[in-house]
């Protein structure tokens, strides 16, 4: 027991810890300048954000401490109560700019969105942990974990949350693009998948969300109105030009060109700020981060936690590139925060949790496998 | 197999995780290239929209140039107007509005209605001026804006907006000359665009405001600030503005200095204060320069540029307009008149020039005419009277007698009427000038469907008929008549100024014609205008004031007969009333000043018109520092008028003030 503790603690993945480091003080520093333009009560929410990051890392830490296996036993019941709590939100709705996400307790929200993105790829894991395949899988074994993902999905969008929706089935599709699947099976999939998101778009989805993907076909067309936001930030990041403007002088930001600069505009805001040189270092944090948590999936002991670390860095990677995507006009704009980086809590604990299963995995990646029996 | 063990197999995935690996770096390496393209490529061209996103360019406000007399006094300026808005939401009525109606000094009567219409707006939460800012009352005062700047914090919802507005000190007795200001019109505006004109903004729409608009209004300025994405000004951080193109400061517009004397000005409307209507001008003879242009009735130039507020400019329209007696239009220069008698010096001069009359010979005036059937009345019974005494008692049968025996016909009178300026426009520049009319015997024929009959010209002898003038043209005429034969293009600006008084541009007196007269012939009518006013039986002589030294002319213009619309019957009288006229000059002997004066519909011209040119011309003596001592007897001036026959035209004005008493 003795040994495997000091097993365990010398196994610490310092890599993933300082990368992930990094981007939350990165994200500290920025929030800083970001909300300096207010002088209300919002020009504090730098602290808040230090106390939410040590509070889930309190939480994560916890976390690593447990052997995943014991997740792994109860990933079905931590989905349903994921589920659950999304169906709680229709009934005490709140509203915030036009949707229904949150959750109140008295002056503490949440969004249980940000969290059934950890219970799908919890439950996801369990069901490829518990039905190991060495044969080609065929569309008929991808219609369970797809059913799992389709429920939080519908419910999220339903809300409506474009963004979070769209991010819970790329999850799915990144852990199923790692799953042996035949190729006939995967290039249907891919001709009904381009045709359904057809239909999506032109039957499903509405209004203001198609005007944003509209906007972003066509950029210039509606700067005053529906492109504003797009047109802004692309305009605060081209504005930072190599090395930026300088800390706390992001002109487009101090001018309050920059809407939701603690939220899902954080990035215009620190590019403006440092530069090509600077988002390049935070864009790069986030790919180390990235890669090397593939390469934990890669050495993990089981296949329950190798499916986790896929899930999480799929998480963690579609945010990132959603939510810069989105601020540069390479995609529209869809309410997606950069991981660790953007103010709140219940994003700031929702990925602490995600990274600490990832360290979790880590640590007990070469731990003795049980004797065969 | 052990399900265990097959838990622990990843295998399924390990070829996998390097293809997961590949495509999340190139989605990193995606975003890389686009924000190189944003922030390196195209990095320039952002930071210029970012900079223009908070860069706005504010106009800065110029003044309006002040119009002066000819010595410095000020006849128009611009002053600030501090008008009083309130955001009825903002704006307590328990709390705020007692104090603020105190600060305001609000009369019993105006605050009840005030209050009631805030607690109106008030009370009606969907009504759309409740978040509004809107005006509640206009030009407040210096003091009160002074009082409810130092009370700002206690006054919620409250604020002062300072307006420029035109003031004019002489008010009424410089209104046609001066003109007023109008708020530029929606149907103009696009074409005054280009001038740098704005919407909102105020310019000339009538007199001097007008003509020399372009001099009065000045060039605006402009300033870059910076603005945030909520329009709030901020401050340059460091280097965002260019400081070479930061500024450039408005350019007053410039000053004009007038040749009209204020304080005659006023004189001219004092001495009209016992007439309804009507106009006088009074010119210097050696330059053509206006002193003094009157126009009765008058209207009130600073209400009508809303100076004192949307109500006062909207009543000031209604008066205006609702007046039969024709406020707005200048009589001076927009009105024409028969000229009667005072035509009958330049009939007398064309008789002369042509030698068609013996100045010496007499006819028989009995009182009347008789022409075939026909019967013309003459003003008295004069006996046999001669040229000299035609003109100065007026004798209505010398000069149709002219017509009938001596062969002065309409051509020869219209062309010594044309040759004075008569039926051509004067060139002031301001007003709408009425040319009036000189006719021809080819021009009454063509009107008469080509009957051409002999009383028409006996009617143009006499200054009746189609004959019309106007108060400005005859007052040039008799500066002819005063100067010995040159005519005068009218003068009203004499000079162009910067605002500290620095003279710009100056404008030499214009001559537009010489007119080729005999000099003894001069002297006849000179020697009968004197006679006029100074000789016992002249028109004028009961109107003379003593110390007073004036020769001319009276006129008493037969008006057709016409009911004017929207006027009551019993009115109509009024409006059939013979016109009174006055023209001459001052002093008699070496003649400074041409007066004409106009009673529009006032009856005899001795009576009428005689009277306020003495009370003109003893207004201008006085100002020009030469009032004549209290007259010993009335003697004075019948003999210093017998003294001075020498012929006007040859006197300098030098001499001519030398010599005056």
């Amino acid at each position: 027991m003795m040994r495997q503790s000091e097993n365990l603690t010398s196994r610490f993945d310092w890599p993933l810890f300082i990368a992930a480091v990094v981007i939350a003080l990165l994200g500290v520093v920025n929030l800083y300048s970001a909300t300096s333009v207010y002088q209300t009560a919002i020009a504090e929410r730098y602290i808040t954000q230090l106390y939410w990051l040590l509070g889930a890392g309190i939480v994560g830490a916890i976390l690593c401490a447990f052997d995943y296996r014991h997740i792994e036993r109860t990933a079905y019941i931590v989905y349903a109560v994921g589920i659950f709590m999304l169906m709680v939100v229709f009934v005490l709705a709140r509203d915030v700019r036009g949707s229904a996400r949150w959750i109140e307790f008295g002056s503490f929200r949440f969004q249980p969105s940000e969290f059934t993105k950890l219970t799908l790829i919890l439950a996801l894991a369990k069901y490829l942990h518990d039905d190991p395949k060495n044969e080609g899988r065929s569309l008929i074994d991808l219609a369970i974990p797809a059913a799992i993902t389709m429920v939080p999905a519908a419910l999220i969008f339903l809300q409506p949350d474009l963004g979070t929706a769209m991010v819970h089935v790329f999850i799915f599709l990144t852990i199923a693009a790692v799953t042996k699947v035949r190729a006939k099976s995967a290039l249907i999939f891919v001709g009904t998948s381009v045709l359904a998101s057809y239909i999506a778009y032109h039957f499903i989805l509405l209004d203001y969300q198609r005007a944003r993907i509209e906007v972003f076909m066509n950029p210039e067309a509606d700067i005053l109105g529906k492109g504003w936001h797009a047109h802004h930030a692309r305009v605060a990041i081209g504005n930072g030009e190599l090395a930026g403007n300088g800390y706390l002088q992001g002109m487009q930001n101090q001018f309050l060109f920059i809407p939701d600069q603690a939220t899902d505009f954080p990035f215009p805001v620190f590019a403006e700020e440092w530069g090509f040189v600077g988002a390049t270092v935070l864009i790069g944090a986030y790919m180390f981060l990235c890669l090397w948590a593939i390469r934990i999936a890669s050495q993990a002991r089981d296949r329950f936690g190798a499916v986790v670390c896929v899930g999480v860095t799929a998480m963690i990677f579609w945010h990132a590139v959603i939510n810069i995507s989105m601020t540069c006009g390479l995609m529209p704009v869809v309410g997606v925060t950069l991981p660790l980086f953007s103010y709140g809590g219940s994003s700031v604990t929702n990925n602490m949790i995600g990274l600490s299963l990832l360290m979790s995995v880590s640590m007990r990646r070469n731990m003795v496998r049980p004797e065969r029996f | 197999m052990n399900l265990f063990f097959q838990r622990s197999d990843t295998t399924e995935f390990r070829k996998r995780f390097r293809w997961i690996a590949l495509f999340m770096a190139i989605g990193f390496f995606v975003v890389i290239g686009r924000l190189f393209q944003l922030q390196i490529l195209q990095g320039a061209e952002n930071h210029a929209i970012a900079v223009e996103n908070i860069v706005r360019r504010i106009t800065l406000a110029t003044t309006r140039g002040r119009i002066v007399d000819r010595n410095g006094v000020i006849l128009a300026d611009s002053r600030e107007s501090f008008n009083l808005y309130v955001v009825p939401e903002k704006l307590s009525l328990d709390s705020t509005w007692p104090k603020l109606a105190d600060y305001l000094g609000l009369q019993q009567e105006e605050r009840v209605r005030l209050e009631d219409k805030l607690r109106k707006i008030q009370e009606d939460k969907e009504d759309p001026r409740l978040k509004q800012q809107i005006l509640l009352k206009e030009d407040i005062g210096w003091a009160a804006n002074v009082i409810l700047q130092e009370q700002a914090h206690e006054l919620k919802g409250v604020s002062v907006v300072s307006v420029q507005v035109r003031y004019y000190p002489s008010g009424v007795a410089g209104a046609h000359l001066l003109g007023y200001m109008g708020e530029v019109s929606a149907e103009t505006l696009p074409k005054l665009k280009s001038a740098g004109y704005l919407e909102g903004d105020r310019m000339g729409v009538a007199g001097t405001e007008r003509a020399w608009e372009s001099y009065l209004r000045g060039t605006r300025g402009w300033e870059k600030v910076l603005v945030d994405a909520k329009g709030q000004r901020r401050k340059d951080p460091g280097g965002v503005i260019d400081d070479a193109d930061r500024r450039v400061d408005p350019i007053p517009g410039r000053d004009l200095r007038l040749t009209v004397d204020a304080k005659l000005q006023q004189a001219m409307h004092q001495a009209f204060k016992s007439e309804l209507a009507g106009g006088a001008a009074v010119i210097e003879v050696k330059t053509g320069r206006i002193l003094g242009l009157y126009s009765k009735p008058s209207f009130d130039p600073a209400a009508l540029s809303g100076s004192f507020g949307r109500s006062a400019l909207t009543e000031a329209f209604r008066k205006m307009y609702s007046d039969p007696l024709k406020p707005a239009v200048d009589k001076t220069v927009s009105g024409s008149y028969p000229p009667g008698s005072t035509f009958k010096p330049f009939t007398a001069l064309a008789a002369l020039e042509k030698g068609l009359v013996d100045p010496r010979a007499s006819i028989q005036c009995r009182g009347f005419l008789r022409i075939g059937r026909k019967m013309y009345g003459c003003t008295h019974v004069h006996g046999p009277t001669a040229l000299h005494g035609a003109i100065a008692q007026s004798c209505n049968v010398y000069f149709w007698q002219l017509v009938n025996e001596s062969q002065v016909g309409m051509d020869i009178i219209a062309q010594m009427g044309q040759a004075f300026g008569f039926g051509q426009k004067t060139g002031l520049g301001i007003n709408a000038e009425a040319s009036g009319r000189m006719p021809t015997r080819a021009w009454m024929t063509y009107r008469n469907k080509g009957r051409y009959l002999t009383g028409f010209a006996m009617n143009a002898a006499i200054g009746q008929g189609a004959t019309t003038v106007s108060v400005l043209q005859l007052a040039l005429a008799y500066g002819v008549l005063a100067n010995g034969g040159t005519l005068y293009q009218p003068q009203l600006v004499r000079a162009v100024e910067t605002s500290n008084a620095t003279v710009v541009q100056e404008f030499a007196p214009r001559v537009r014609r010489r007119i080729d007269l005999d000099p003894e012939n001069l002297k006849l009518v000179h020697k009968a205008l004197i006679a006029g006013v100074n000789e016992e039986g002249g028109t004028a002589f009961r109107a003379r004031i003593e110390g007073v030294d004036l020769a001319g002319k009276t006129g008493t213009a037969q008006v057709g007969h016409k009911l004017v619309r929207g006027v009551e019957a019993e009115k109509v009288w009024y409006f059939n009333r013979d016109h009174a006229w006055f023209a001459g000059y001052s002093p008699s002997a070496a003649p400074e000043v041409a007066i004409v004066v106009l009673v529009e519909h006032g009856g005899a011209g001795g009576k009428h018109a005689a009277p306020i040119a003495f009370e003109i011309i003893r207004a201008y003596n006085e100002i020009s520092g030469k009032a004549a001592p209290k007259p010993r007897d009335g003697a004075a001036s019948r003999s210093s008028a017998g003294r001075q026959q020498d012929a006007p035209g040859r006197a300098s004005g030098a001499q001519g003030r030398q010599r005056t008493p």
